[in-house]
């Protein structure tokens, strides 16, 4: 049954990307455990209003745990400590009357701080720019059934493909790498007859890119499993591993070009 | 210029794996030529080191070989640890696992701590034994008919010496819990793991920590006790 | 204002490969010398971006998130229609066409509809090229299922994220042109104006969320993708940052806004939970309506009552009950209303009075608890995360909330607003739906807009008006940009005195929207919505309190822009809703039922597309009327007994 509760919420403030940053505690009481996360940082947000405060910035989105945009971390814990969620899909009635909660940003030097728990994720887009895409244009195709793909296939391709890019991934790691994120695209890609096409030249250019990026290497630590909020498995990395060996033996990639008039 | 595949994160795992294995393989060889010690009198020990001597230039290469995967293990690992401080500057105030799959501890966490303990024993090791005192030392047997070096007193000469022997055991501690998250973790890097296999995989790897590190641990502490005699 | 919808001459099943036939090409080697602005990127906005970009043209691409990939799209569960006919259970293009103009309640132009049935199987074709990992049957071909009480199987789907999949679809193939150096990308910038010369719209001013500057962008054509408005009702199934304000814009410089009052109220959502600062709602997938059924109690009495002391003979299955040969799958727009009604009537359940229960006991008791959990787990286990509630054991609790607009701007058959230049696509845009949107059919008019019609319709325009030298220093773009930067200023001005934060107007308008402009309307209750808007929105422009400032990252003054602009918004639906004395499709007047409580449209006085022009922050809105004209289907009453 839901209940009231107080909490204390130790939040990381950072005025902006180059500003130093520092811990900020506000008590929080009557919180119902109904609440989600952010909907208590959203009573918090009213009440500092109220007080004349800046608000505590943060990411939201679909609050469904899909879009991806949500994510910090919450008393050392990607997307809090419930298994399979991200920050939205996490309610109060994880925590315990009294509680303090330390809430940080995700920390990776690809992913820089603009504001309080806000980060610039664009990282990744650039990674999938770099290949995670069959390379078809809008058009006519055969039709979606000349190519058979097994069901199996298709499900651990879709295993892979239900990423969210939300980060936590990163965040989690020891090393800050976005190897899971990586390795999941090119698995999902790798998986399906139309992406083997172009797997050697993909995993090549995905796997520069992340390096290039900053992210840190994967040791095989796993923690990054237990942070995704869609549980993505180790075989997305190991199978990322796979494909990059295949593809040292491929041709070397030709040089990135447009394909356009 | 080295072709780009080789500053590549992932190639770096790779040879963190082969080279791994390369030191894994030399570690049972060690361990079951070691054996020996465990049978009794010096002469098993002794023949089995004049035996490997006498493979001259082999033995040469081989140690050269080895050499080579040992730097290229350190400077990779070295190179990824660095990789890895950059990727995140900024450490968290709390931060702790989600468990679950997770294999994170102190362990995994720490493979180039345990990896420098490793080396600085291995510096030490082989400066005691390897270079050692020799046969101008007066460390002379006859074995196989011929004078050889007698490495077994200086082994058991050595051994006990309890500072020696608490420093080895320690070491051999540090090597057992570096194997149990390395092994593993090789296959991983080389893309050889399947869910399945990947679970069994990390038992096995475990086993074989166990087995090299109990096999090397327990030669100081039978000799100090004068077990074999 | 001119209203030329351009539905080509020609029988239907022709009109859009004769309507090709007509369209002006530009030249290859000329495309890259035109540029396109979409904003948004959703569905319709990446896979326009993307299609456009691979044509040639110069795309650039704006969107309020930090990425693409998180366009409200992604939150699409279902699947989308396509008339493939692989299941061999009679699906035809027409039928595809004629369920959704009726779905509609013949409130939509036949001519856009049949394209888009028409173009659907070429949609799932495109996707499947992309590497969408579609569900598959054993046999390796694509799987089908019903939904939303279709009579045939033609839902493909990609477990319940078929939106994600689709718009990662989308979204990568739009980052190989960033790739290519075709399409650049502006993240968190916000479209807060609209740029017209010479009546044609040449650009757009938007604000850089991250430093709060503003800028000017100058384009040969706009292309808008920003979806609905759902969120003008505070509490939506729509995201926090759903908004209208870039039609909003478009809107008060000359688009025409079209049917605002038709939304989409999804029957199974869950429950607002009690009286915590609740900031959005969950949809269930209507999917659970296969095997779940609906009830509530008999008697008021025992509305508080645990469901298990409630005797099966004290149950009402009132669903079942009305509609004996649909039952528990009624449309969304049917289901909801009951929903509303035995509530209101206090027979609703949970701590509000305001759910009703979707039960599973019987099927579990058919199937088998492991059955249920196959086909439902993950929605049983994400209902269980949210109420705390495990629906193995109790019945689900549900209530209606708003999902989806149909409404928009008003676009002719080339996808093209009143304004030259400025093209409206997906959920943003009027079209297809007419007064109720089918499962399933948001996605597939989003990607239809995207991939197969703009490439054709843009090139049409950009051929006639030619690749002229764009400025963003003219006198139209400073003035607009000035128009934008005193706007802001305003509202941090406001914010020095004021004293009522953003959300709590917000809360307030939701709450007016919601009881008088939602599922049951009538014209006491639209009139006192209308006066009372107007009483906020006096109140907005003196005592709202935004906090922070305006030159940097600050989503409080994101939300104070939008809300204001949901104001003006909410004040138009009412007007809409008060003009439309007749029930259609979501659209539901008190006034306008038959003698048993259902939906009585009118179609002698009111099939016509109502469009409103905008006259000034303070005068009325004008109407203008598109007739529909019906040549193919005779309209006929919806009938679900």
């Amino acid at each position: 049954m839901s209940q009231n509760i107080s909490v204390k919420v130790k939040v990381w403030r950072q005025d902006g990307p180059q500003a130093t940053g520092q811990f900020e505690s506000f008590d929080l009481s009557g919180i119902s455990t109904d609440m989600s996360f952010l909907e208590m940082l959203d009573t918090l947000n009213e009440q500092l209003l109220k007080e004349g405060k800046r608000p505590v910035e943060f990411d939201s989105d679909c609050r469904e745990g899909i879009c991806g945009s949500c994510g910090c971390m919450i008393n050392g814990m990607a997307h809090g400590p419930e298994r399979g969620a991200t920050v939205c899909q996490l309610h109060m009635r994880s925590f315990k009357n009294g509680q303090t909660i330390v809430v940080e940003p995700w920390r990776a030097t690809a992913f820089p701080v603009i504001k309080d728990l806000v980060v610039d994720r664009s990282a990744f887009d650039r990674i999938i720019a770099a290949g995670g895409y069959v390379s078809v244009k809008s058009g006519r195709h055969a039709d979606a059934n000349v190519m058979l793909v097994p069901k199996d296939t298709a499900e651990k391709a879709m295993d892979v493909a239900q990423c969210i890019g939300c980060g936590a991934c990163v965040a989690a790691c020891p090393n800050a790498s976005a190897s899971l994120f990586t390795g999941a695209k090119i698995t999902h890609l790798a998986l399906l007859p139309q992406g083997k096409v172009e797997a050697a030249r993909r995993v090549q250019r995905m796997t520069d890119q992340m390096d290039s990026e900053g992210f840190g290497g994967c040791t095989n630590i796993g923690e990054c499993l237990a942070a995704c909020p869609k549980e993505i498995k180790m075989e997305a990395i190991v199978s990322m591993r796979r494909e990059f060996i295949k593809g040292a033996f491929a041709e070397p990639p030709r040089q990135a070009g447009s394909d356009n008039a | 210029m080295l072709p780009k595949i080789f500053s590549s994160s992932v190639f770096k795992k790779i040879l963190m794996s082969l080279t791994g294995f390369g030191l894994v393989g030399f570690l049972i060889t060690h361990l079951i030529g070691n054996a020996n010690l465990y049978r009794s009198g010096s002469d098993p020990f002794n023949t089995y080191a004049a035996k490997l001597h006498s493979l001259g230039p082999i033995l040469e290469v081989a140690e050269i070989g080895l050499l080579g995967m040992f730097v290229l293990h350190i400077v990779t690992a070295l190179q990824l640890k660095f990789r890895s401080r950059n990727a995140r500057q900024d450490r968290y105030a709390v931060n702790a696992s989600k468990k679950g799959p997770s294999k994170s501890g102190f362990i995994s966490q720490n493979m180039a701590l345990s990896g420098l303990l490793i080396l600085a024993f291995v510096v030490l090791h082989v400066k005691q034994l390897h270079f050692g005192p020799g046969m101008d030392a007066g460390y002379v047997t006859n074995v196989t008919g011929e004078s050889t070096r007698d490495i077994h007193r200086l082994v058991v000469e050595t051994f006990s010496d309890p500072l020696n022997v608490a420093l080895y055991v320690a070491a051999m501690i540090v090597l057992g819990l570096h194997l149990r998250h390395g092994f593993w973790s090789a296959f991983q890097s080389l893309g050889l793991t399947c869910e399945r296999s990947s679970k069994a995989l990390y038992i096995a790897s475990g086993l074989l920590a166990a087995l090299i590190a109990g096999g090397f641990l327990f030669m100081p502490i039978w000799i100090y006790f004068g077990v074999q005699s | 204002m001119n209203l030329d919808s351009k539905i080509p001459s020609g029988p239907l099943t022709q009109k859009w490969e004769n309507h090709i036939a007509n369209l002006k090409l530009v030249n290859p080697a000329n495309k890259r010398k035109y540029t396109v602005i979409v904003v948004g990127t959703g569905l319709a906005g990446a896979s326009a971006a993307a299609s456009l970009a691979e044509l040639g043209y110069n795309v650039k691409a704006f969107f309020i998130h930090d990425s693409p990939r998180r366009a409200h799209s992604i939150a699409a569960q279902g699947g989308i229609n396509a008339a493939k006919n692989y299941p061999n259970d009679g699906d035809t293009v027409w039928r595809l066409f004629y369920d959704t103009i009726k779905g509609g309640d013949y409130r939509a132009r036949e001519a856009n509809v049949y394209r888009l049935a028409h173009l659907s199987t070429a949609i799932i074709d495109q996707c499947v090229a992309q590497g969408v990992p579609f569900a598959r049957e054993y046999s390796g071909e694509l799987a089908n299922r019903s939904f939303g009480g279709a009579q045939v199987s033609r839902t493909f789907y990609a477990r319940g994220q078929t939106g994600q999949q689709l718009l990662l679809g989308a979204y990568q193939a739009m980052l190989r042109q960033v790739d290519a150096g075709k399409v650049t990308m502006y993240p968190r910038r916000e479209m807060l104006d609209l740029v017209l010369k010479d009546g044609r719209a040449e650009g757009i001013v938007a604000r850089d969320l991250v430093t709060g500057k503003i800028e000017r962008h100058a384009a040969h054509a706009v292309v808008l993708c920003t979806g609905g408005y759902g969120r003008v009702f505070y509490l939506s199934t729509n995201a926090m940052n759903s908004n209208a304000t870039a039609a909003w814009r478009c809107h008060r410089k000359g688009a025409a806004f079209a049917n605002p009052c038709f939304t989409q109220i999804h029957p199974t959502c869950i429950p607002v939970a009690g009286e915590h600062a609740q900031s959005k709602l969950t949809l269930m997938s209507e999917s659970l309506r296969n095997d779940g059924r609906v009830w509530v109690p008999k008697r008021k009495e025992d509305a508080k009552k645990h469901p298990s002391e409630i005797k099966d003979e004290d149950r009402d299955y009132y669903l079942e009950r009305k509609y004996p040969s649909f039952g528990n799958l009624v449309p969304r727009d049917v289901a909801s209303r009951n929903a509303k009604d035995v509530c209101d009537e206090g027979r609703g359940v949970g701590s509000s009075g305001l759910s009703v229960y979707l039960d599973f006991r019987d099927a579990i008791k058919r199937d088998g608890e492991n059955v249920i959990r196959e086909k439902y787990g993950n929605l049983f286990d994400m209902y269980h995360r949210i109420t705390d509630e495990n629906p193995y054991q109790v019945p689900m609790r549900m209530y209606p909330a708003v999902h989806y607009t149909m409404g928009g701007l008003w676009v002719d058959y080339n996808l093209m607003s009143n304004i030259p230049g400025l093209h409206v696509l997906g959920e943003a845009n009027f079209s297809d739906h007419g007064a109720n949107r089918l499962g399933a059919s948001a996605l597939m008019q989003g990607l239809c807009d995207g991939y197969f019609v703009i490439p054709y319709t843009i090139g049409h325009y950009l051929a006639q008006v030619g690749a002229f030298k764009l400025d963003s220093e003219s006198s139209e773009f400073k003035a607009a940009e000035a128009a934008v930067n005193n706007e802001i200023k305003r509202l941090m001005t406001v914010n020095e005195k004021g004293k009522r934060t953003v959300n709590e107007f917000y809360k307030d308008l939701g709450k007016i929207m919601w009881d008088k402009v939602g599922m049951a309307r009538n014209e006491a209750g639209l009139k006192s919505a209308i006066s009372e808007i107007q009483k906020m929105r006096a109140e907005y422009g003196e005592n709202l309190k935004i906090g922070g400032n305006s030159s940097e990252l600050n989503k409080n003054l994101e939300m104070a822009s939008r809300v204001g602009d949901f104001l003006e918004l909410g004040e138009l639906m009412a007007r809409d809703a008060l003009m439309r004395k007749e029930s259609c499709g979501g659209h539901f007047r008190e006034e306008s039922q038959t003698p048993d409580g259902e939906a009585d449209r009118d179609d002698a006085n009111f099939s016509f597309v109502g469009a409103w022009e905008y006259k000034g922050a303070n005068a009325e809105p004008a109407l203008h009327k598109e007739n529909l004209v019906f040549e193919n289907v005779k309209p006929s009453q919806r009938s679900y007994k």
